[in-house]
């Protein structure tokens, strides 16, 4: 019955092609380095996961922003289990995404022809990146608030440009509601779409290429 | 159980993996369900008795306005909300509490001491000392809280 349930499926959509493409590629003989894309990708997953729960209830509003994150943290039902989870999760991901990248520099996977892959992996780094900003002024509190403070006042320090890229990122002179609204419209919309576009090139690319060998003393 | 000969490297690997991930959704997916449901699932019931005022304030055979603040909680918003109950009583041991909203439509009836009656101005809607309707088109007397009396203090609850 699952058989027949199976080639029937598998006629019409080709799913088990694709399925071994992704699971049952060949491989060269790596080590636990290899495990940190997969493992940044697994915390990707949870973010989103945890992220799409913390939405149902965070209210982006000076006034309800800081209300809200307590509501979900000490009255609803793991409320703390899933913003610690989502907190945890976002600096474990600079971490991992960090670590990834030092693997790909020391083994120079990214080389030919693995290039775009790499370019990818970068702005997907920055994205990563993006996220930890935007998504640290969210709870709005004394810590949220001045850290974002200085982190915007930072990107002022730019010569010339300084002072309108700090104007932007605030939507003002100063923190506001404008600035609030808008870190959370880029943490749940604009960077998502980013990372999910970015996501399937880079792994497309890895699949399509396979992955690099360790090197050896030759190479 | 298969015997443990049976159990090659890529039945031990693939039975891992099944189990590891199943672990994982179970720790993300079972608390994610309260996590939604919480508000839900919390009783709104769980109201407490409202101090009103001295017993001594009710005139006898008179409806007498009280007012008080109600704490209503919806998610992390707090609203306070000042209702008014007439607390009628003949004999200063018993004590009947009427809500002061029309069971018309929701606006505020009045005691009106000339005529011995309770009138909303909304619909011309009439209420006898008791809250029996008397006149227009509300579909039943007004409402009553609980009341009680402790140490010549008024209590009420509900509404």
């Amino acid at each position: 019955m699952m058989a027949r349930l199976t080639t029937w499926l598998d006629e019409r959509t080709g799913f088990q092609q694709v399925w071994q493409a992704i699971f049952l590629r060949k491989i060269p003989k790596v080590n636990w380095f290899y495990t940190l894309g997969s493992a940044t990708l697994f915390v990707a997953m949870n973010q989103m996961i945890t992220g799409i729960l913390l939405t149902l209830y965070y209210v982006p509003t000076p006034d309800h922003a800081y209300d809200s994150v307590q509501y979900i943290t000490f009255q609803l039902p793991a409320g703390w289990y899933i913003r610690g989870l989502h907190h945890w999760g976002a600096s474990a991901m600079v971490v991992l995404v960090v670590l990834h990248m030092l693997r790909v520099i020391l083994y120079g996977a990214y080389k030919f022809p693995r290039e775009v892959t790499w370019a990818t992996g970068v702005i997907l780094l920055l994205v990563t990146i993006g996220f930890g900003f935007t998504g640290y002024l969210l709870p709005w509190d004394q810590k949220a608030y001045w850290a974002t403070t200085v982190g915007t006042r930072i990107a002022g320090a730019v010569p010339f440009v300084g002072d309108w890229i700090l104007r932007i990122l605030r939507g003002g002179n100063d923190l506001s509601a404008v600035t609030l609204a808008r870190f959370f419209g880029v943490h749940v919309w604009v960077l998502p779409s980013v990372l999910l576009l970015l996501m399937g090139i880079h792994l497309f690319l890895v699949i399509r290429n396979g992955i690099s060998a360790v090197p050896t003393r030759k190479d | 159980m298969a015997k443990e000969s049976k159990m090659n490297r890529e039945g031990f690997l693939k039975g891992a993996i099944v189990s590891i991930v199943t672990l994982i959704g179970a720790a993300l997916g079972l608390p994610a369900l309260p996590y939604l449901a919480g508000p839900a699932l919390q009783k709104s019931g769980d109201q407490e008795w409202i101090r009103l005022g001295p017993t001594s304030k009710v005139e006898l055979g008179q409806p007498t306005l009280f007012k008080f603040k109600v704490k209503t909680q919806s998610g992390w918003i707090v609203d306070e909300q000042e209702l008014s109950a007439y607390v009628l009583s003949n004999d200063g041991r018993e004590f009947v509490a009427l809500s002061n909203v029309c069971t018309h439509l929701g606006c505020r009836v009045r005691w009106i001491d000339d005529e011995k009656t309770f009138f909303c101005p909304c619909h011309n809607a009439v209420f006898d000392k008791d809250g029996k309707v008397a006149a227009g088109p509300p579909p039943r007397p007004l409402d009553k809280f609980e009341i009680k009396v402790q140490d010549n203090t008024l209590y009420i609850k509900g509404g």
